[in-house]
């Protein structure tokens, strides 16, 4: 068994073509991970379209894939009217609410196709796409064990856990980790020490073999950006310390860095890591990157 | 008003002729450059004009490079139609490291570090011509 994971879109609220980007890319939020013939899709902000390109190259009769959304704010949904797979028939795409009877994100990719925004509506689309769910809270396609976490972001998002035979990923994204902390003014006070992260969540990625974590803001920015819905990325470091992850890579660059920016961020990441553990992989997520899990 | 002409005339709408030199632009194409910085032969470059390499032990590959390290076929290199060198490897024993990650594949940036075992290049990302 193996999960290959690659980065389509890494960047966070806005895509953010350039120069000045290049390198780790400007597509929103869009992460595929395979299991052996199994295609999840977490997010399908502006990197789903090149990630429907790239199926369309790969020489399957169909496609079936499984659309796990963190949430529907325009970042992680705007890809979809794009993915061109969802235009042929033969092919089936699910979309998964967090528990049954909940169809917010399927209604709110059809309803970003309106008319008055997209000239070609959902129901024109010629594949089977499907309202799915997750049966309280779990679900197990072909396999993989896929389990939801509620996160703390403006409107609400989830995480999801990917695990089979052993290994996990987890994909944590738009999530302010930071005001979920039991002290958060001491983070102020002492930035250098720990930041205790709470039980469930540190529960809910212990052990991940990859966790890709929303990590958009440098310490001193997130000051001013406090409930905008994202976490200082050296919380994130401590969350991956505290869950015992082996690797973590930080995700939703914000609109404002540039590669440079980023940089300094995984390299203020990678400091704060090894001061605890530095067997702990720390990376920045970028377009056209995949790994291999297992 | 006069009628006379003066050099700041705003009214004037005839134009004097001059002759133009032209700064010259540039259309040249460099290959990228996977440039060895330690293993056997390093220092030393391989310009990439080829669509696809595959680097490896075995003598077979179209970058050899004799380090035990090294699977028979350890990686390719693939151009993608933007221009840009795709690396995936070919499940080899030691794996492949960009920037220090090990990885599937990935898409190369100028300044890249891959190592291959103890083989290290740094990639020089080239220039296409329009």
């Amino acid at each position: 068994m193996t999960f290959i994971v690659q980065f389509w879109g890494t960047r966070g609220s806005i895509p953010t073509p350039g120069h000045l980007t290049k390198r780790y890319g400007g597509n929103t939020s869009c992460v595929e991970l395979r299991c052996d013939d199994t295609l999840f899709i977490c997010d399908g902000g502006t990197g789903l379209r090149e990630l429907g390109a790239d199926l369309l190259t790969r020489g399957h009769k169909t496609i079936t894939g499984h659309f796990f959304y963190s949430h529907t704010h325009w970042d992680h949904i705007q890809g979809f009217p794009f993915f061109t797979p969802a235009y042929i028939p033969q092919n089936t795409f699910h979309v998964y609410g967090t528990a049954e009877g909940d169809r917010r994100t399927y209604e709110l990719l059809s309803g970003q196709m309106r008319s008055d925004y997209f000239p070609v509506d959902f129901g024109e689309l010629r594949s089977n796409i499907v309202a799915s769910h997750l049966d309280g809270g779990t679900r197990t396609i072909d396999g993989v064990a896929v389990t939801v976490f509620e996160q703390h972001h403006p409107g609400r998002s989830w995480a999801y856990s990917f695990v089979k035979d052993g290994h996990k990923v987890v994909y944590a994204t738009d999530n302010e980790i930071d005001l979920t902390l039991p002290d958060p003014a001491r983070v102020v006070a002492d930035p250098i020490a720990p930041r205790a992260i709470p039980d469930a969540f540190r529960r809910f990625c212990h052990g991940a073999d990859l966790l890709i974590s929303d990590a958009q803001y440098f310490d001193d920015e997130y000051t001013k950006k406090v409930g905008w819905g994202h976490p200082r990325a050296t919380t994130v470091v401590d969350l991956a310390l505290q869950a015992e992850v082996k690797q973590v890579a930080l995700f939703h660059h914000d609109p404002m860095h540039g590669d440079v920016d980023v940089d300094r961020k995984i390299a203020l990441c990678k400091e704060r890591a090894a001061r605890t553990n530095p067997q702990l992989q720390v990376f920045g997520a970028r377009e056209g990157l995949s790994l291999r899990i297992g | 008003m006069s009628s006379s002409k003066t050099k700041n005339d705003w009214n004037d709408e005839s134009t004097s002729e001059i002759s133009v030199t032209l700064l010259p632009l540039s259309t040249e194409q460099t290959p990228s450059v996977l440039e060895m910085v330690q293993g056997p032969g390093a220092p030393r470059n391989y310009e990439l004009h080829r669509p696809e390499y595959i680097v490896g032990r075995s003598v077979e590959c179209d970058l050899p490079i004799n380090s035990t390290d090294l699977s028979r076929r350890h990686v390719t290199l693939r151009r993608l139609p933007s221009g840009q060198f795709n690396l995936v490897d070919l499940q080899s024993r030691n794996g492949v490291f960009v920037n220090g990650v090990k990885v599937h594949s990935a898409v190369l940036h100028d300044g890249d570090s891959v190592q291959l075992g103890s083989v290290l290049f740094i990639f020089h990302e080239g220039r296409a011509s329009s």
